[in-house]
């Protein structure tokens, strides 16, 4: 009912990659559905998986432009400096108020009358950063716990659904309120906070039907016979053949994030000053766009292509990792 | 099988208060007295502070308050809003709007959703193909406020096809503009989920040796691929039409349609507990129950999928 | 649910809307003689059990006080013959006679009595009960122990002398007393009110010109219907109307220019310049007298300071906000009281509230500077809070050279708490509305020790009050009020920032739509529908 990490709308919807069964602990219904979207069963392939999707992937000029738009964003927000030198919130004159594209101001000005391509440049880092780190937080949690609860099934596996399905029970603009207020600052470390806390629940379950699709196998079995420790067979064994899906989720995840962010600044608990993102800007744009098209314009641009370009890179991925598709 | 339908059941006990518990102390923490609230900037009596408080039971601590609160619900009651409705009342009257929004959105995403899926995948790497896939990306990248409030202006207000908002004109006149916006992300879902799905089962052994034994494309499509391919759709559209039914704050607010999600909003931002609790309760049943019939159906479309 | 009453309007300045251009669009199909106008959903229709403007709207209609207010905000007879006093303390009320509820019920002065004795018993926790603390014996039936009960449930100040006559004996004097009188919560109740008060909630029975078309449908909607046994002077120019709940103002804003509703009383303030560009006269622009304040906890020792607080205040580019956010539509405070209320003086606040970058930088330089980070405290409840808000840190930040600047957005739940329960570390926001159209109830809430926010004390500003209070004229009471006045500016621990302006709009179909800026809002009674 509740999937954070898919941005659009938060407090419903499930995530189509992580159909989930809120309490089966078979769940093949559910985590099937999301590996059909994400690349099949990836169940016994060789050694050779990832170099085979590379060499795919060179391939795709999909994957070579979502790549270069990626690196521009990413060039943007680490270096700010390179495109602007005005600040965030600086030389900021109410009396220029909306200005429209031109003169000083190449995309014009905001609301408070601040430079918008000072303030667009800047809107990158914390968008990007809070999409990436995210991600990448909710991946390790998934990794981890999907990995040791399918492995050793039974009551700890037990444990770790339900406290998943509980999770995935909660309202989350009421999750993000109550954790928001012990950050009153509503930074960008907060932020991170509250999307991981509500937003790990989609991979673990798809990590989880992996790990027990693959535990099983041949190899596996071999790797037991002989006398490999646990943590050496998950490790070595069943992480690099159950982890492929759960990194195409990833990918299409960090775009989800990043609209999640920026509905939660639209619902008034979201980031705030002296931060500066592309979703705050959106969202105060958008009372404004029928005479101030603008204000809308930039940001929705810069943010549906970053959006876009991960979202692609998913995809080509996910083609790349699947065998079937080939 | 009815032993595995038992023990889901029993093991949605663990979960329901859990959650139930999680929810309550999410809200009894959130800051700030709903009671000063109430009042906004004019001076409210220190009498009348206590005396809604007394009647709310806010005076009692965090488990007694749960358990007060779980004693009320299994006697059917699911308590009272600070504006003295019942919860169960107010459920329920959003409860049918809500039921009506997600319905819509639901068959847009079966009917046109699987509709754009088969098209595109039976024609892997074609201009539809491209179309549909990038149609859908572009509408899971914008957020829903923009799409929400586009399309009201741009289709309801300056072309006039669609009532701008509200319930006035009913099921569904009222609901498909809404339905539209709200089940664009799950019907962009859908199309990708068939679109993968198609394309993979195409290139199934069993399609090989239908084409083989001479069938026509329409008979290969029709029985064989499409069966198999709708099973992850299908399981896909059962749950999220579990989903669905928990509200969507944002298209509910741009479309002034009163239902659980703009309830449940707020409620949190009125610090209003039973509502939050209340409708989270009830949508975690809902959940527990389309999850169940989800995985059973599964079952019946996949003979290789046994319960025991 | 900060009662934000969104509406106002010059003291002068009604606007009646001018003839429209076509009949076309609407709210309704074939004109019934009814039009729909659209707010948020109220939250009680009892008038003592509400501060929601959004209830009052409903209520207003429906009942009719001793006094109410006209069009330039002055107190004038209504359900009353007369209201007189000699010392300010005790006032006697004649209560008109021939006057009906909508259930045949007649109004006497036991009607008035019971219904304020009801509200103002504690333990009946009618969110209007603050207003009846003035009475005599309203401390009896809200005792300091909030566990005892309360040894009696009558205001022992009200008595009913006869079905006509109403004694009201004040503990102090008051001399905006009839005023007072013209604020919802004193409302008159009929006996059916009392026999079910939460059904009486859903379907109120009053005296007013209109009542209702069947229940309250609860986030939906509150039909009313003309009263054929109305007798006062608000004799209703159509046949009824509906009040249509909405969950947000850009879309009440949508379907009024999809001609669904006929009425709004409030345009959103970022679509007030879309608004008056496609609705030419239809937007009905009006000066309110709501005003948005920064306050300071002067109980943190870094504010204790007035050269910082009129530093801050005169960094602050109130014009460049009002430009920026308000479409220059709002007025920049020159005072503390609007330019609509008896008493006000253009200028009174000289140069605290005129932007001066180098004068507030010098006076921010005496005064120490500020150490450590300043928050600023708003609610999340309007997006516009937030946006003048960066205005102003932008401006603390280039012309004070404050750097550390952070936001303290609070959810609507807890902001009112957090500045009751002075958690607040830096300058805040603050709003307000009056209850009555006096200078008494623009500065005596706000800055009155024992009752501001700030924690702030100035026997010299109560005693100025209490005089005005116990003044035998209005044009004496003013004098002193605006003395207080001046303490207040001196000292600045509250500085005025802008005075709001509205929007409203209305359809084609309807004319004659009067919003006041004062509790009785749209005049319903003079709309005409085509």
């Amino acid at each position: 009912m509740t999937e954070p990490t898919r941005g659009k709308e938060p407090p419903r919807h499930v995530d189509p990659e992580a159909i989930g069964d809120a309490a089966s602990t078979v769940g093949v219904g559910a985590t099937a559905a999301a590996v059909a979207e994400a690349g099949g069963l990836v169940s016994g392939q060789s050694a050779s998986l990832w170099g085979d999707a590379w060499h795919d992937l060179r391939r795709r000029w999909i994957f070579w432009i979502s790549a270069a738009i990626l690196l521009a964003v990413t060039v943007l927000a680490v270096f700010p400096g390179l495109f602007t030198d005005v600040g965030e919130n600086e030389n900021c004159d109410p009396n220029l108020s909306k200005m429209p594209p031109g003169g000083d101001h190449r995309f014009g000005t905001d609301v408070a009358g601040c430079d918008y391509y000072a303030h667009v440049v800047h809107g990158a880092w914390p968008t990007l950063l809070i999409g990436v780190s995210v991600t990448l937080f909710a991946l390790l949690i998934a990794v981890i716990f999907g990995t040791v609860g399918g492995y050793y099934g039974g009551a700890l596996d037990g444990v770790i659904a339900r406290v998943t399905d509980v999770f995935f029970g909660l309202p989350f603009v009421l999750g993000a309120t109550v954790i928001l207020v012990a950050f009153p600052d509503h930074g960008i470390g907060a932020m991170t906070l509250v999307l991981v806390l509500l937003g790990w629940t989609t991979m673990i379950r798809i990590m989880r039907g992996q790990v027990i699709a693959v535990k099983d196998a041949d190899y596996v079995q071999a790797a037991r016979l002989l006398g490999a420790s646990d943590f050496r067979i998950m490790r070595r064994h069943i992480l690099p053949n159950a982890i492929a899906p759960v990194i195409v989720v990833a990918t299409l995840n960090v775009g989800n994030v990043i609209a999640s962010e920026a509905t939660l600044d639209f619902l008034g608990v979201g980031l705030q000053y002296p931060e500066v993102s592309w979703g705050l800007q959106l969202n105060q744009a958008q009372s404004y766009f029928v005479d101030h098209p603008h204000l809308l314009i930039f940001p929705a641009l810069f943010l549906s292509a970053t959006v876009l370009s991960f979202l692609m890179l998913g995809d080509a991925v996910r083609d790349a990792l699947d065998p079937k598709l080939r | 099988m009815w032993r595995y339908i038992a023990r889901r059941l029993l093991q949605a006990i663990p979960v329901f208060l859990g959650t139930t518990f999680l929810i309550y102390t999410l809200v009894f923490y959130l800051p700030g007295d709903p009671i000063q609230a109430l009042a906004g900037e004019k001076p409210l009596s220190p009498s009348v502070v206590a005396a809604l408080r007394e009647h709310y039971n806010l005076n009692d601590p965090l488990l007694l308050q749960y358990v007060k609160y779980l004693g009320g619900l299994f006697q059917g009651d699911l308590g009272e809003t600070f504006d003295g409705q019942q919860v169960s009342d107010v459920l329920s009257g959003r409860w049918t709007v809500t039921a009506q929004l997600a319905l819509t959105a639901w068959l847009f995403e079966l009917v046109i959703g699987i509709g754009l899926g088969v098209w595109a995948g039976l024609r892997r790497g074609s201009l539809a193909d491209t179309l549909v896939l990038g149609g859908t990306t572009l509408v899971i990248a914008v957020p829903v406020f923009v799409l929400g409030y586009t399309a009201q202006i741009v289709l309801g207000l300056n072309l006039g096809l669609f009532p701008t908002a509200g319930t006035e004109d009913g099921w569904p006149v009222s609901y498909l503009l809404p339905g539209l916006v709200l089940g664009s992300l799950g019907l962009s879902y859908v199309a990708r989920l068939t679109r993968t799905s198609i394309a993979e089962n195409l290139r199934a052994d069993y399609v090989r040796t239908a084409y083989a034994k001479g069938l026509t494309k329409v008979r290969v499509v029709g029985k064989h691929t499409l069966r198999n391919s709708l099973i992850p759709v299908i399981t896909y559209l059962g749950v999220d039409f579990g989903a669905l039914m928990g509200g969507a704050v944002v298209t509910e607010g741009i479309f002034n349609l009163p239902g659980i999600g703009q309830q449940v909003f707020q409620s949190i931002q009125l610090k209003e507990g039973p509502v939050v609790v209340g409708a989270s309760t009830l949508l975690v049943l809902v959940f527990l129950v389309v999850n169940l019939a989800v995985d059973l159906l599964y079952g019946v479309l996949d003979p290789r999928i046994r319960r025991d | 649910m900060t009662s934000l009453r969104v509406v106002g309007g010059l003291t002068a300045v009604v606007l009646t809307a001018s003839l429209g251009l076509t009949a076309c669009g609407g709210g309704g199909k074939a004109s019934d003689g009814t039009f729909i106008a659209g707010h948020p959903e109220p939250d009680h229709l009892i008038p003592g059990n509400t501060t929601s403007s959004y209830s009052w709207d409903v209520t207003d209609e429906l009942f009719e006080n001793l006094v109410s207010l006209d069009k330039t905000g002055n107190a004038v007879n209504a359900a009353a013959s007369s209201v007189e006093t000699t010392d300010q303390k005790v006032w006697t009320i004649k209560v008109r006679p021939g006057q009906k509820f909508h259930n045949d019920e007649p109004v006497t002065a036991a009607s008035f009595a019971d219904a304020w004795n009801y509200a103002a018993y504690g333990p009946n926790a009618f969110e209007g009960n603050d207003y009846f603390s003035q009475i005599r014996g309203y401390a009896d039936l809200n005792p300091e122990d909030e566990k005892a009960k309360p040894a009696t449930d009558k205001l022992s100040g009200v008595e009913v002398v006869d079905d006509a006559t109403l004694k009201v004996t004040l503990d102090a004097p008051f001399s905006q007393f009839k005023l007072l009188l013209t604020h919802p919560a004193f409302a008159p109740l009929p006996k059916a009110a009392y026999t079910d008060i939460k059904a009486f909630d859903n379907k109120p029975i009053g005296n007013g010109p209109y009542m209702m078309d069947g229940a309250w449908e609860r986030n939906k909607q509150v039909k009313l219907k003309v009263f054929a046994g109305y007798t006062g002077t608000r004799k209703p120019k159509n046949k009824g109307f509906t009040w249509r709940s909405y969950a947000s103002q850009d879309t009440t804003y949508t379907d009024l220019r999809a001609g669904r509703i006929d009425l709004m009383q409030s345009i959103p303030a970022a679509k007030v310049p879309e608004a008056k560009r496609l609705m030419g006269d239809k937007a009905l622009g009006r000066a309110t007298g709501t005003f948005d304040y920064l306050g300071f906890p002067l109980f943190d020792k870094r504010f204790d300071n007035a050269d910082l607080r009129k530093a801050i205040s005169m960094a602050i580019d109130r014009n460049g906000v009002n430009k920026a956010v308000y479409g220059g539509e709002y007025t920049v405070a020159d005072s503390l009281l609007p330019p609509m209320i008896k008493g006000h003086r253009p200028g009174a606040c000289g140069e605290l509230c005129t932007y001066d970058p180098t004068k507030a930088k010098q006076l921010y330089d005496k005064a120490g500077g500020f150490k450590g980070t300043l928050e600023l405290y708003f609610s999340n409840a309007q997006p516009s809070y937030e946006q003048w808000m960066q205005i102003v840190a932008n401006s603390l930040k280039q012309n004070l050279g404050i750097t550390d600047i952070q936001f303290r957005k609070i959810p609507v739940s807890d902001y009112l708490s957090t500045l009751s329960d002075k958690k607040e570390k830096g300058p805040y926001r603050q709003n307000w509305e009056a209850d009555y159209p006096s200078a008494q109830n623009y500065l005596e809430p706000q800055w009155h020790s024992d009752k501001n926010r700030m924690g702030w004390t100035s026997k010299e500003f109560d005693g100025l009050i209490a005089k005005g209070n116990g003044a035998a004229t209005d044009d004496e009471a003013v004098k002193f009020y605006n003395q207080a006045e001046d303490v207040a500016l001196r000292e600045a621990p509250l500085v005025p920032l802008w005075i709001w302006k509205s929007y409203g709009g209305r359809s084609t179909k309807i004319d004659g739509v009067t919003i006041t800026p004062f509790a009785n809002g749209l005049l319903a009674h003079e709309v005409t529908v085509k």
